[in-house]
């Protein structure tokens, strides 16, 4: 029995099974260095994960902050635009009808001056009082004075112009910041549910009433750009002109001038 | 009697910037924040022509449009479309919907001047 047990096969399976158990340590000692820096890269990078979810919780908590800003931003831009507005349509209000007085007295000047003329006529050979025409006369500047003036109004009128379309880059960047709103909520959703996802019960108590606040029925185009080069109308005319019978810039002048 | 012009647009600044190009040419402007305010604005006083935005809560432009298109104490109004959207796709759209005209956002006072003219002169 024990000659069967001790026989030259089993003693050879023996050795073959020493012989892996050896191989087994020596693959062991290959790896334990290995398996030693994964426990260190794990030592190392349990904390920097533990501080990226701390950030994208912090991050998250502030950004309905952020939203709110914007739109405090929106808001006040909002109001001083309207603001501006206001003391422009003055302004345009008070040009126009200084114009219409100017046209009046250039008008009446007009008319002094051809009555002059009548009188000067009418006084036959009274030399002196076409003398007193004659001084009279020239010193009537007001119609130049009126045309100096209304020249001025018009350009004024034209800066107010410029100023309308120059303030409209509220309207734009309302429409951009809005825009960022969006994105911002949207992020704000996704890394609210992966941080709940990871469970931390403290960080889903710190979501609660954080909630972003976005104006009720906002819209906004989020191409909008503030451009003045008229490239856009241009493109907007284009389409228009195959069916319709479109403005040139000769007929806006005409009508302006 | 001042011809009145009904401008639906949910920005603020927008309407008092078109308030401000139009009222010194002597028209008087009727403001509405999104297309359906507009059209509960028009029965409630005679409108010569109707300004609108594309993107508005509630009712859009193109639907502002439609409606009126298709009800026939208006379909004859004038409609300027003023947008920032300014894609051929919308341009077409906004022609197909039955607008007059298109003016692109930031708009030229002169130039909405000029079209609100071109209709009610």
């Amino acid at each position: 029995m024990s000659s069967q047990v001790f026989s030259g096969t089993n003693l050879s399976n023996v050795f073959d099974k020493l012989n892996d158990l050896k191989n087994l340590f020596k693959f062991g000692e290959r790896i334990v260095p290995i398996i030693q820096s994964l426990i260190e890269f794990m030592k190392e990078i349990v904390p920097l994960l533990e501080n990226i979810n701390s950030s994208i919780s912090d991050s998250t908590t502030k950004m309905p902050q952020a939203t709110n800003q914007i739109n405090n931003v929106t808001k006040s831009t909002e109001l001083a635009t309207t603001e501006i507005l206001d003391l422009v349509d003055k302004i345009t209000n008070v040009l126009y009808q200084s114009e219409e007085k100017l046209n009046k007295l250039s008008s009446d000047s007009t008319k002094r001056k051809e009555l002059l003329g009548k009188i000067k006529e009418l006084s036959g050979a009274n030399t002196e009082i076409s003398a007193l025409v004659d001084q009279i006369i020239p010193l009537d500047q007001d119609e130049d004075l009126a045309t100096n003036l209304i020249e001025q109004i018009n350009t004024m009128k034209e800066d107010t112009y410029q100023i309308t379309l120059s303030l409209q880059v509220q309207d734009i960047t309302a429409q951009q910041l809005a825009a960022v709103n969006h994105l911002i909520n949207s992020v704000h959703t996704k890394l609210a549910t992966l941080v709940s996802d990871i469970d931390q019960s403290q960080l889903k108590g710190d979501f609660n009433g954080m909630d972003i606040q976005v104006p009720e029925g906002v819209t906004f185009d989020p191409k909008a750009s503030y451009t003045k080069d008229g490239e856009k109308q241009k493109a907007a005319d284009q389409i228009y002109a195959d069916s319709k019978q479109q403005a040139s810039q000769a007929d806006i002048d005409k009508l302006f001038s | 009697m001042k011809k009145t012009i009904l401008v639906a647009d949910d920005s603020p600044t927008i309407r008092k910037f078109v308030a401000v190009a139009l009222n010194i040419q002597g028209f008087a402007v009727v403001a509405a924040g999104d297309g359906m305010e507009a059209v509960e604005k028009l029965p409630q006083q005679k409108i010569d022509l109707v300004i609108t935005d594309l993107n508005m809560p509630n009712l859009d432009g193109f639907e502002l449009i439609k409606i009126i298109r298709e009800t026939p104490e208006y379909k004859d109004i004038p409609i300027i479309i003023l947008s920032s959207l300014s894609g051929s796709a919308e341009i077409e759209r906004g022609m197909k919907c039955g607008a007059n005209s298109y003016l692109v956002k930031p708009f030229d006072p002169k130039r909405i001047q000029y079209e609100v003219a071109k209709y009610l002169n």
